[in-house]
């Protein structure tokens, strides 16, 4: 809970307990809390202002809630999406397009636009995790017309990071790969990203 | 008589890709949603594989009607990161911290045949099943151990006796995830192999089980 006692950031709980499990944002920042993944249709959203979905989701259950989402947006709420999208769920978020090949040069991430969680994050530490390519994108989800292209893969600059404002004044935040959090403990400058993320999800 | 294979689906991108993808499409004869374990009709599935990474939290619910099916004779294959300690009895694992790099710190990652004359080889050799894992298991007394990490335990055994005349393949290896997720070819060569080795090894399936 944050100071003032209000939840503004909800994690949708990935898979735990299987080995592999990493550090958890939650227990860093006092605004978020995680709640049980199929939980979330029957959620208080009241005071919450953005909604942190890992690329572990059951997009499944995501799409047969997609009602409960679309009103959330439409109340001004943020989503944060990551992963590929492979399930019928929002309008917005439209079928994942693998690389044609996973070469050096298709990997290359290049930011197209500035924006807040990205802010002082270079292309390369989003390209190289210690010299290895390939760990932040693989493909892209296409984004819908009017969205704000962040980041792009490849020579062709496919936008695997996107922001949609809605006239209502939510938000959809997408990312092509693993969550975004997995950067908690980078010593990079992709280590901004954690906080930033937080911040601009739980901004007013 | 052909076996009928099924898989779970957690409803991840990479079990979507898995098993919907053109790659391994036509590859499974059922696919059942995790969510529905716990009521599915299994009568008719001779292997049912849990696909790598769907969480234990929503299989334990499950146990009764998975031990069930083993123990009726099916085979059940535990991929890597589903946590089978939780819901299958007599499964030891320990977490260990995961290597991810060491074919980049000029080591190994130490993963040996623990039964190298086992058909399974036939099918995948050991270079198809070296990229990294979370964990090890200790096998019980009597199980079969085909892969195993060098001084932590094993990564994929063969249990016939635990929940007899049924079938567990335990592993701690998880290649639906990084298939599913266009990351590491020997995953996807794991895959190929495996998938037949499962419908032609006279170990597995109900058909060659006692009733």
């Amino acid at each position: 809970m944050s100071p003032e006692g209000l939840t503004h950031c909800v994690f949708l709980k990935a898979i735990k307990g299987a080995g592999g499990d990493l550090p958890a944002v939650i227990d860093r920042y006092p605004s978020a809390r995680e709640i049980d993944h199929y939980t979330l249709h029957e959620c208080d959203l009241s005071s919450v202002r953005a909604i942190l979905l890992p690329a572990h989701l059951d997009q499944r259950y995501f799409g047969e809630i997609a009602g409960v989402i679309a009103d959330f947006i439409q109340r001004g709420g943020r989503i944060v999406f990551n992963g590929h999208v492979a399930w019928p769920m929002l309008p917005e978020l439209q079928k994942f397009v693998p690389l044609p090949s996973n070469s050096l040069q298709n990997l290359m991430v290049t930011r197209l636009s500035s924006h807040m969680v990205f802010e002082g994050v270079t292309d390369a530490d989003l390209t190289f995790r210690r010299g290895v390519a390939g760990f932040y994108a693989r493909g892209h989800n296409p984004p819908p017309p009017g969205a704000l292209l962040i980041n792009g893969v490849g020579p062709e600059r496919l936008p695997c990071d996107w922001v949609l404002t809605k006239p209502s004044g939510g938000e959809i935040l997408c990312h092509a790969g693993n969550d975004l959090w997995m950067y908690i403990d980078d010593q990079t400058t992709a280590g901004r990203i954690v906080p930033q993320l937080i911040a601009w999800a739980g901004r007013p | 008589m052909s076996r009928i294979l099924a898989a779970v689906d957690a409803g991840t991108y990479y079990h979507h890709e898995s098993l919907y993808g053109a790659r391994f499409a036509g590859a499974f004869d059922a696919v059942i949603y995790a969510p529905h374990l716990p009521n599915a009709d299994l009568s008719s599935i001779d292997i049912l594989l849990i696909t790598c990474r769907t969480d234990p939290a929503v299989l334990a619910p499950a146990a009764q009607n998975l031990q069930r099916f083993v123990a009726g004779g099916g085979t059940l294959v535990a991929m890597g990161s589903t946590g089978p300690h939780s819901w299958l009895p007599g499964v030891s694992w320990t977490d260990t911290p995961t290597n991810f790099w060491w074919w980049k710190e000029g080591g190994e990652l130490g993963l040996i045949a623990a039964s190298p004359h086992d058909r399974f080889f036939e099918y995948v050799p050991l270079n198809n099943a070296i990229w990294h894992h979370h964990g090890a298991f200790a096998p019980p007394p009597g199980a079969v151990s085909l892969i195993e990490a060098r001084g932590l335990g094993s990564v994929l055994y063969l249990d016939q006796v635990s929940l007899a005349p049924g079938t567990l393949l335990i592993t701690a290896l998880d290649p639906f995830y990084h298939h599913g997720s266009h990351f590491m070819p020997a995953t996807t060569r794991f895959i190929s192999g495996f998938l037949p080795f499962l419908r032609d090894d006279p170990r597995f399936g109900r058909c060659h089980s006692p009733r």
